[in-house]
Parts: C-alpha cells; structure tokens; sequence
C-alpha cells in the first residue's frame, strides 16, 4: 500500500513491550500520570448495606467509596478465620463480634484500633468499649449495644391477675407459674433451647441474674458447685421446659425463632434473656406481631433484685491484611459517630435509617434518639445500656467458641433429657478447665 | 510416513486439567501433607507431628459421636434415594401427558441449596407451629403437637435425611432413567413372547441392565450423605443427636481453630469416601452390552 505507516523495528519492540505492560496492569507505564484515584474500601458485615443516602455522604466528604458486601455471621466468622489463617486479604473493615474479642486479640489478627482513633475519649461515651479490648489493645468499636434484656407480655400478665412486675428471679417464676396455672397460655417462658449460640447466651444472662459469673479471671469455671449460680440458672432453665413452663418443642428452637414465632405472637408471655430494641422493631411492629403495645421491657429480675444485664455488641475492626486500614479507620470512626448512629436508628427518617439497626452503642446517640422519642421503651433501655455489664469481666476467653459449643451442645442435651443436669455441668466444667489450662 | 500429532483434543480438554489439578488435586495433596502437622494458629508454632492429629480425633467423642450418625445418614440416605430413584424413574420411562413437566419439577428440589431445603422444612417439622403437627392434629392422629427433632437420635436423624432424599432422589432418577431408556424394546418384547409378566421383567431385565445407572446413584448418594451438612445444621443446630462428620470438619477448624485436625478428619472422609466408592463399583457396577 502506498500511505502504509512505516513502523521501525524499535518502534515495534516498544509497542510490544507497551502491549505487554499493559496486559499485565502496568498500564501506568504506558500512560501519562493521572490523578490518585479515590479510595474503595471493602466492608464485610454480617448485616444490610446501610442506606444509600448515608453512604454517599460518607463518599462526598471523604472521597472514600464503600463496597459493603452482608454474610451471614457464622461465614463471616470462617472467612476471617480463613483469611486470616492464610494471611490474604479479604476485607478493610470487618465484624468483631463480643464473642471473638479473646481469639482475635490473641492471634493479632486485626489492628489496634487505638492507633487509629481516640478510643480513650470513646470510651466515656461507649460503655460497651471494655469488652473490645484485649491485652491492652481495642480489638475492634462496637457499633450497636446490643445487650440481653428481659421483656415480659404485660396483657397476659395481668390476664393472670399479675399487675406488679417481679423485681425478683423467685417472684419471676412464681408469675410465670400462675401465668400457666391460669391457663392464660399453655407455656408462659421462651428459652431457646436449640444448641446455638444463643442458647449459651441465654444461660449467661440467667447466671448473671442469680449472682454470679462464669469464669474466674483465670478462665476456670465458676459453675461446677450446685450452690454456684451457673448451676442453678443450668438447672432452673432445664427445669422450666420439664414442668412445663416452656415449650416442649423449644428444644430445637433457635433464639431469633422463638422471639418471632411464639413472644411476637403471643404464645408464651416472656422472654429472660431477649434482644434489646427487639419491642420496637420487632413486638410492636404490626406486619410482624399480633402483641403490638403489648410487650415491655423488664429490668432483669436478680437473686435479691433487679440486676444489670449482660452485653453481647457487634463490633467492627480493621483485619491486619486490610488493604487501606486508614481509609477503614475514617469509616469505622463515622460510622460509630453519636449522630450517625441515631440517623441509622430513624432518628431523621426512614431514608437515613439502616434496617435492622436500632440501638446506638454510644450514650449520645441515644439521648437524640430519647430527645425525639423515637426509640421505643429508650429511656429504660439506656438506664440499662448505663449499667450493662460484660459477660466475661475479664474479656472473653481466647478459646470462646469451642467452650460455648460445649455450653449449648451439653445444655441442649440437659432440656432433651439425654443427660442430667448435673452431668452438662460437668461435661462443660471440664472442657473450661482443659481449654483454661492451654491444653 | 510420519505420523503428525494432533494437539487439538489436549488443548481442549486442558482448561478441565487444569482446573482439577488447581482446584482438586492442590488442595488435596496440601490437606494431605498438613494433616500430619500441628496447626493450631491460638497455640503456635506450627510443627510435625505425625499421627498425632488422627489419634487425637478418633479419641474425640465428638467426632466418634457425629460418625455413628454419619454412617445412620448413609444407611438411610443412600437406600430411599435409590429405591425412590429406581421407582422414578421406572414411571417416568412410560410415555404419558405432562412427563417433561414432571421432570422439570422432579428436579426443582435437586437445585435448591441445602440452607433454603433446611429452612423450608423447619416450617413442616417444627414442634411449636409446623405444618405436619397441625395436619396430623387437625385430623385427630394426635391430641397435642410432637416433637420431630432433637428429643429422639434415630427420630431426629431420620427427619432430616428425609430432606436430603428430597434433595437428591431427582439425580439418581435422572442418572437411572439415562440408563433405562437405552434399553432396546425389543428385549422386553421378547421376554413378554417368553411368558414374562411386568414383575418377572423388571426383576431380570430391567434390574441388571440399569445397574451401570444404579452404581453412579449409589457413589453420589453416598459423597452427598457422608458429606451432610446444611440440612442437621439448620434443622437440629450443633445438637450431638444429629451432628454429621462434616459439621464436626467445620467445628474442628473454624470453631476450634485445630486446623491440623480438621485437616486429618477431611483426609478420612475423603479416603472413606474413595474406599466406598471402589467397593460399590466393584459390586454393583456392571458393563452392560445390548
């Protein structure tokens, strides 16, 4: 051809290597500079995205895109197990659930988060801080209170001639007991008996209620003595579902079921060891429950008296292996921000508000809410969330999961009646005291 | 004349090599080699040790526990999902109005997750609102609701393999019926000239010449039962009643962080599962010539 472009043999070399850079990606080779392009960090929940509106936000002021991607939680847990295992990355931000603190802070599998914010002033407004630090280290910031609460049918109370509520775990029963000879419902009392997580949760709550705790700060159990707490609330639980207080199919019922097949609808009339928030977005929501204004929230009936209830928070934190841990730590810090929290709660509207989200962790985050009255049963829920305490005073054991797998596999076994009692309590004690003594 | 080698078939089956090799063979020989190591990320350092890790988990009640209701998942398993199967497949060689139809939903359990399968039948086998106590109660069979799951080991077990023959009956019908419909008419025709009733046809002609069909659905009934995992988890939590091999591989590793012995446990399994599968080829396994 005549106009045919005459191309050297250099020429054609550097093509090729231009070619081949960029087929690898090096396309910044080829090409003049550009501009730094914005920052996407990877967020891995076990929960919704949070409302569009409020995530551009975030983006608008910090130049940060957020690819949020929802697992469920026991996933999540084998991912960050997994990835962190195998040192890759797999997230910029991530779940640091209550539970995990312990392992997580012992593996060094996320970055101390007080690097990056200034979780000592966090810590007066965050009451649940404490259970996410571990040797010193804040392991991840809790994002919801999430604590256990007692809730109590107060219409089926009171069809029970019951108008005053038990302050005590004795007049508790007691209630409950008139509540079925009434006949008022056949089994008054949900415990979720499926051996799950929620099933060692409950069993804490029960034993925080009769005073005591469950590991020593040694890790070694405190519950093996019949006098011990953890023993009378293993065998007041059991008891209940074999006088038939709770319901016999409970045994395989998980903790989320129970609340929306049996208390949202009105077929037992109380739940010890319930979620808190659960009144607002679950008892009182029409579509979803036929008890609506029906349910209340119960300062937890203790031994002698109302006793503080037990934090279980969801958490969130940076994995080692994050990508753009500072960009993480600018979401994580807005995302646990006070006013933030209350928008995620609606405090300005349905646009702004994450579904399934209702309790801030942060003590200012619930008085906007309080203020606007737009978190029902708030101001008893905040007196609670003042007093919450931690499960594990001592932080939550390194080895947490496989002592809750014993928790709820041998409890699940005491309510189905393949063993005693006596003999769950035991077969938990010894894994504690194994696991406890690093073998 | 030399004869010129053809490339072609190598390169079109080398994506499927290259895919096992990465994706199968990798992992397996990696799980092999670290099966005889202590991994053990909360109790470091990583080092050999033997057979340390296979004795520790056949000590473990746990695992002893959950291989004894394995072994109840298989038998029951792999005997409905192959008499289901034959039986399907039997009715659906007949030419009738609506069979592609029939097919199409036959296999509809078949491509549901096992998660959906579990949630789906906790709603028919839940003791406090399911579907089956209310029909049983509503025809008087019962005076109050019964508890399927998690009270009774054998009750609980076979209530939840029921669920996974639901999900797997439709390919052993599909692989069974392949085999059916390559059966010449002819040899049924002959066999009815010779006096054979329908019983008499199906127990010496049709039952030996589907066996090539009956073998495969006998090896992936057994990989998916020993392999059970979704349909316990949802339907009976980690409850030791009904915890399968697999949910014990899973609460081994990622519960317990051993991975060392999670990695031996999935090296039995997967050397059980080889075993089996050698041994029902070789009995039921047949070549079959028209």
């Amino acid at each position: 051809m005549q106009n045919a472009i005459k191309i050297s043999k250099s020429q054609k070399s550097i093509a090729i290597v231009v070619a081949v850079a960029s087929a690898f990606g090096f396309a910044s080779l080829a090409a003049p500079a550009k501009a730094a392009s914005p920052v996407t960090i990877s967020v891995v929940l076990a929960a919704p995205p949070l409302p569009p509106a409020m995530l551009a936000e975030f983006t608008k002021a910090t130049g940060i895109n957020v690819k949020w991607t929802q697992v469920d939680w026991d996933s999540l847990q084998t991912k960050i197990a997994a990835g962190s295992t195998a040192n890759t990355y797999y997230a910029d931000a991530t779940d640091v659930d209550w539970s995990r603190v312990g392992q997580l802070g012992k593996l060094n599998w996320f970055l101390p988060m007080e690097k990056y914010l200034d979780t000592k002033a966090l810590a007066t407004d965050m009451p649940q801080l404490s259970s996410f630090t571990k040797n010193g280290h804040v392991v991840g910031i809790p994002y919801d209170a999430s604590f256990m609460v007692t809730t109590v049918n107060k219409a089926l109370f009171a069809k029970a001639g019951i108008t005053k509520m038990p302050t005590t775990i004795d007049e508790y029963t007691a209630d409950l007991k008139a509540v079925k000879a009434k006949n008022v419902v056949q089994y008054p009392l949900n415990i979720p008996f499926a051996a799950a997580e929620g099933l060692s949760t409950y069993w804490y709550e029960t034993t925080g209620a009769f005073g005591g705790h469950i590991l020593d700060a040694a890790g070694k159990p405190l519950f093996t003595d019949p006098a011990s707490a953890g023993y009378k609330a293993a065998a007041w639980m059991v008891n209940a579902v074999k006088t038939g207080l709770v319901p016999p199919g409970n045994i395989n019922v998980a903790d989320s079921q129970g609340q929306q097949t049996l208390m949202a609808k009105g077929k037992v009339a109380s739940t010890f060891s319930d979620y808190s928030g659960n009144v607002g977005s679950l008892y009182d929501v029409a579509a979803s429950s036929s008890v609506v204004h029906q349910v209340q929230y119960l300062a937890t009936p203790g031994a002698s008296g109302p006793t503080s209830n037990l934090g279980n928070p969801d958490g969130i934190g940076i994995p080692v292996k994050a990508k753009n841990p500072a960009a993480a730590a600018k979401f994580i810090s807005w995302f646990t921000d006070g006013k933030n929290m209350a928008d995620f709660a609606g405090a300005n509207g349905t646009a702004r508000t994450w579904v399934g989200y209702f309790f801030p962790s942060r003590l200012s985050g619930i008085a906007i809410l309080n203020k606007k009255g737009s978190i029902i049963g708030g101001d008893v829920l905040a007196g609670m969330l003042k007093t919450s305490a931690a499960v594990f005073p001592q932080g939550a054991p390194a080895w947490y999961p496989e002592f809750s797998g014993a928790v709820y596999t041998n409890l699940h076994a005491a309510a189905a009646g393949t063993m005693t009692v006596d003999a769950a309590i035991k077969a938990i004690g010894a894994v504690a005291t194994k696991l406890s003594s690093g073998k | 004349m030399k004869k010129k080698t053809d490339f072609l078939p190598y390169a079109l089956i080398s994506p499927l090599i290259i895919f096992i090799v990465l994706l199968a063979l990798t992992p397996a020989a990696f799980t092999t080699i670290a099966a005889f190591f202590k991994v053990q990320p909360l109790n470091p350092p990583t080092h050999f040790s033997g057979l340390e890790n296979f004795r520790d988990i056949l000590h473990n009640a746990n695992v002893i526990s959950s291989l004894g209701n394995t072994f109840i998942y298989i038998i029951i398993g792999v005997t409905l999902s192959t008499v289901l199967g034959i039986y399907f497949a039997v009715i659906l060689q007949r030419r009738f109005v609506g069979r592609s139809i029939l097919i199409a939903v036959l296999i509809l359990p078949w491509a549901l997750p096992g998660v959906v399968e579990g949630i789906l039948w906790t709603g028919i086998w839940d003791a406090n609102t399911g579907v089956l106590n209310s029909v049983l109660k509503s025809m008087h069979l019962i005076t109050h609701y019964q508890v399927f799951l998690g009270q009774h080991k054998f009750l609980t077990i076979l209530a939840i393999e029921v669920v996974q023959v639901w999900q797997i009956t439709p390919l052993s019908t599909i692989l069974i019926l392949a085999v059916l419909q390559n059966i010449p008419d002819d040899l049924y025709e002959a066999a009815t000239i010779d006096g054979s009733n329908g019983r008499k046809s199906f127990r010496y002609l049709t039952l030996p010449l589907i066996r090539p069909g009956i073998a495969i659905a006998v090896v992936q009934s057994i990989i998916a039962t020993l392999n059970i995992f979704d349909q316990p988890y949802i339907l009976n939590g980690a409850a030791s009643t009904a915890n399968s091999l697999a949910m014990e591989t899973y609460a081994v590793s990622f519960q317990n962080l051993n991975f060392g012995q999670g990695y031996a446990l999935s090296l039995l399994i997967t050397l059980f599962t080889l075993f089996i599968s050698v041994i029902v080829a070789k009995f039921i396994y047949k070549k079959v010539e028209y």
